[in-house]
């Protein structure tokens, strides 16, 4: 039907009526073109108010530009951000700006005179975040799921308004996403060798350099942190050591040691996409302990090593050489509790009331030392172990591998930029709900975390690529 | 220029130091050996956005090469019937040992000259694939994945048995952050609504595709993402064809009109329409005839009016191929069909009257369409409107060397794919038209317009919190 015989009849046919089709086409076009250069492409319509967030899918170390558009000008309006947590609490933030002349206000330089922060804040909206009006108390905000994103509805509200008090005139919405992975980051479940981690891998043929990435006493498998270092370009293995239902014993006490950590370093060296020679250890809280004692003890040889906040020694108290230790509710004497019943843990890892057969040797230490200290940390007595650790690396001639960090205002969590701070959070419910304190004030908080994290890069950019 | 951090991914590609490589590699140096060495030098590569909606740029940096390196920027991509896709282009870094992608001109491979979306846009299956393949994404909620890697030198072919310099993934999206995919089964209807975020109303759009059918929602689902509620339609292939063996009425469409003329987030008095190719047909004849439809406006793309004005939907499908003898086939086997609808007639009953149209109306047309007459169309249009004295309404964007798959931007041109067609249910290599460089700056262009003219024309007037957009 629709098949016509290929004959040079037909071809000609062809060749003729496409030509004089095109000749017909090409006298007519000249007509065609002037009504294309009679439209107006400028718009005439008065445009509704717009809100826009730049990358609108991000990384959540990652800044983005809010702007919003066509307001009336000089006028008061609110910004304001809200998303759910994975335990489903509302978290929300607001500020207050007023309008540029021609009805627009910038996040990245205008500034905020009232709300969840001021001044010019481009991320406030992000780290000033907290539970909406009657959320449970003692909430921490934590992305357990590194796979999805987090999903922020911001809003820009007529006049200046509290979410609080009723409801508002909302201008325009936009809806953004945060993401703990990059594209192409591999996310591997590691159960193998005893050891329990989870490895996040850059996309690309590697090897990359890597990061043993250690938490605190919370316990568990947490792995925002390490899914960042691998959207950042290193294979990184965040490791559960305590608080883990797959690894050995109960889940409140260390019933792993020297060996355990042995082999998730060694499972790094060995991993085909990884340069062994180019791994570093990072630890929070206690994890700096652990990352002292894998440096020095084990006979590995990472490149260099990041602590925040945490003790020189164990604050657990050791049951055997290998390291296991006790249950952290154990040794309650160094607990104090302020007027609210809230618990701080920093006196117990004062260097005086560490186990001292457990302080590392510090003066052993072969390459570079970054210590980020908080200098409102209620959790960790984090200014006396960094004075200890520098004394000592000084006393053996090596103040040259030893960087400090302070950051004044901020407290014992120093997580990944953006992302709200909890002063203090629920510890426990059994065998009574205790709430602990951490410390820290929101803004100067979110500086610590912004600046430290760039200098963290910096420095694993430093000793672990070139 | 960048906002914000940009997103970095750097990889060491090798156990060698930098300093090793930076003695021995000499730029003006005439010897192989080294760009066949093992020793492969550090660059970092920095796409941004990492990921981005189907039609934003992104910006492609390479740093840290050697000054005057030559390097292939190339781009990969898996689509999701298991074809692969690549594209590439020869770059020289410059004094700083930087390629940057947006401001330098690329010296050869699938595209040349300063193309910042090219990578995309020539896009074509890799050696040994099948010859018609159309790279169309049917799964609108996970991206597109598109691997971007750094080669040394100006290479041409084997880029899967090498090891990169360097490699990213990068993200194109076609549904913004909130918009929602609704599937949309009641009255008979196959169709999906997409909604912007935020609780609207919104104004509508209907959106039809061609002669292949199926239920195709990537444009709808990028409309969404500008702010207009879209309605994508099945009206070739919907289920209760399947299902009865019989094609849909006209009143399908009028249906659909009401769907969203009826949802509780659209705003019902502010609804367009949006048709390409045989979609257009059934645009044509709504915007002017239909009593049930109240158009604010309507988009053609690469479509005609002609078509028997009283007939059934399947009639005006049928009306294409009355006349065999109109399809020919070039020396490659591909069939040109745009003669099918040729000459314009002048008979009334046999195209649609163009000057009862009340809405504004834009067309959009590649001069090198061989599937659809569309500049002749186009003309006939404009004449009866500026006979019946409402050309006012009439818009035409007419792109010379475009083809009649005038698609959302960055959309790889091919010019000719293997085609179902309904009406016979044969497979034929259809050639399409448009010369690559001219079709994909034609497309980018095209959209950029259509979606002026729709705000404009759905958007008019003002409101206060009546219309909420989620804008990129």
């Amino acid at each position: 039907m629709v098949r016509a015989h290929l004959s040079v009849t037909t071809i000609r046919q062809l060749i003729e009526m496409k030509m004089s089709t095109c000749s017909g086409v090409h006298r007519s076009l000249a007509c065609l073109h002037r009504a294309v250069g009679g439209v107006r492409w400028k718009s005439s319509f008065r445009q509704a108010p717009l809100l826009t967030a730049a990358p609108v899918r991000s990384l959540i170390d990652e800044q983005i530009s809010i702007t919003g558009r066509f307001l009336p000008p000089d006028s008061p309006v609110t910004v304001r951000a809200r998303m759910h947590s994975e335990e489903g609490d509302l978290w929300e933030s607001f500020a207050h700006y007023n309008t540029t002349a021609d009805g627009t206000v910038n996040l990245t330089q205008d500034h905020s005179v009232g709300g969840s922060y001021l001044g010019c804040e481009p991320m406030g909206l992000f780290w000033a975040l907290q539970p909406a009006p009657g959320a449970r108390e003692g909430l921490r905000l934590r992305k357990m799921n590194v796979e999805t994103p987090i999903v922020m509805l911001m809003s820009l509200l007529e006049g200046h308004v509290s979410p609080s008090e009723g409801p508002s005139t909302e201008l325009a919405v936009v809806t953004t996403e945060r993401w703990y992975m990059a594209p192409g980051v591999k996310r591997i479940e590691i159960r193998q060798n005893g050891v329990v981690g989870t490895l996040f891998l850059p996309p690309g043929p590697g090897p990359f350099p890597a990061v043993l990435d250690l938490w605190g006493m919370g316990g568990g498998l947490v792995e925002y942190r390490s899914a960042l270092f691998a959207s950042r370009g290193y294979a990184s293995l965040s490791l559960a050591y305590i608080g883990h239902k797959e690894l050995p014993g109960p889940q409140n006490t260390m019933n792993v040691g020297d060996s355990y950590f042995k082999s998730a370093f060694q499972l790094l060296e060995d991993h085909p996409q990884v340069d062994g020679s180019r791994i570093g250890i990072m630890g929070l809280s206690f994890g700096v302990y652990l990352t002292l004692r894998i440096a020095i003890n084990l006979g590995v040889k990472p490149s260099c090593l990041i602590c925040v906040n945490g003790p020189v020694g164990s604050t657990l108290k050791l049951i055997d050489p290998e390291g296991r230790s006790s249950n952290f509710e154990s040794e309650q004497k160094y607990w104090t509790y302020d007027d609210q019943g809230y618990v701080s843990f920093k006196a117990v890892s004062l260097p005086a009331n560490i186990v001292p057969a457990s302080i590392v040797k510090v003066e052993r230490l072969t390459c570079p030392l970054m210590y980020i200290v908080g200098e409102d940390d209620l959790s960790s007595s984090a200014i006396e172990n960094a004075n200890l650790i520098e004394e000592t690396l000084s006393a053996a001639g090596k103040s040259q591998l030893f960087t400090r960090l302070s950051y004044p205002g901020a407290g014992h969590l120093i997580e990944p930029p953006y992302t709200p701070n909890a002063r203090i959070s629920l510890w426990s419910v059994k065998p009574k709900k205790v709430m602990t304190l951490w410390g820290g004030h929101t803004a100067p908080h979110a500086a610590a975390q912004e600046d430290s994290w760039k200098k963290i890069l910096d420095f694993m950019e430093c000793h672990l690529r070139r | 220029m960048l906002a914000g951090v940009p997103c970095q991914i750097w990889i060491h590609s090798s156990r060698y130091t930098t300093c090793d490589l930076w003695a021995d590699y000499k730029p003006n140096d005439n010897t192989t050996e080294f760009m066949m060495d093992r020793k492969q030098c550090i660059v970092k590569l920095l796409v941004q956005p990492s990921r981005g909606l189907v039609d934003e740029k992104f910006i492609i940096l390479v740093q840290k090469a050697p000054p005057g390196y030559q390097l292939t920027i190339h781009a990969l991509h898996k689509c999701e019937d298991g074809h692969s896709w690549e594209a590439f282009g020869h770059y020289t870094a410059d004094t700083t040992g930087t390629v940057n992608v947006s401001e330098d001109p690329s010296l050869g491979g699938t595209y040349s000259g300063v193309e910042q979306m090219g990578l995309l846009w020539s896009l074509r299956p890799v050696p040994g694939s099948k010859p018609g393949l159309r790279l169309r994404k049917m799964n609108v909620q996970i991206p597109m994945e598109v691997t971007i890697s750094v080669y040394q030198g100006h290479q041409t072919e084997g880029f899967m048995d090498q090891v990169p310099l360097a490699s990213v993934v990068v993200e194109r999206w076609y549904m913004a952050p909130g918009v929602r995919r609704i599937p949309i089964t009641e009255d008979g209807l196959t169709a999906t609504l997409f909604l912007p975020p935020g609780p609207g109303p919104s104004p509508g759009l209907l959106d039809l595709w061609g002669g292949g059918g199926q239920l195709v929602e990537y444009r709808a689902s990028l409309l969404a993402s500008h702010g207009i509620a879209s309605l994508a339609l099945d009206y070739l292939t919907p289920k209760i064809t399947k299902q009865t063996g019989k094609m849909v009425d006209l009143q399908y469409f009028e249906k659909a009109y009401k769907v969203l003329e009826q949802h509780p987030q659209v705003n019902g008095s502010r609804i367009g329409m949006l048709g390409l190719s045989f979609g257009t047909s059934i645009t044509f004849n709504m915007a002017v005839y239909s009593k049930v439809m109240k158009l604010r406006c309507a988009v053609c793309i690469s479509g005609s009016h002609v078509q028997p004005v009283n007939g059934s939907m399947e009639e005006m499908l049928m009306n294409l191929y009355r006349n065999p003898d109109r399809f020919h086939f070039n020396k490659d086997n591909e069939v040109i069909s745009r003669a099918m609808l040729l000459p314009i007639p002048t008979e009334p009953s046999l195209k649609v009257d163009m000057g009862r149209l009340k809405c504004p109306l834009l067309l959009v047309l590649g001069e090198d369409d061989q599937s659809w007459p569309v500049t002749e169309s186009a003309m006939d249009i404009k004449e009866m409107m500026e006979q019946a004295g409402n050309s006012h309404l009439l818009t035409v964007l007419s792109y010379p060397n475009a083809g009649h798959l005038i698609e959302p931007p960055y959309t790889p041109h091919a010019r000719a794919t293997l085609f179902r067609n309904l009406a016979t249910q044969e497979k034929v290599m259809v050639l399409w038209g448009g010369e690559t460089v001219a079709h994909s700056h034609a497309q980018e262009d095209a959209w950029r317009k259509l979606l002026v003219f729709l705000k404009e024309n759905l958007y008019s007037g003002t409101n206060s919190g009546a219309t909420l957009l989620s804008h990129l």
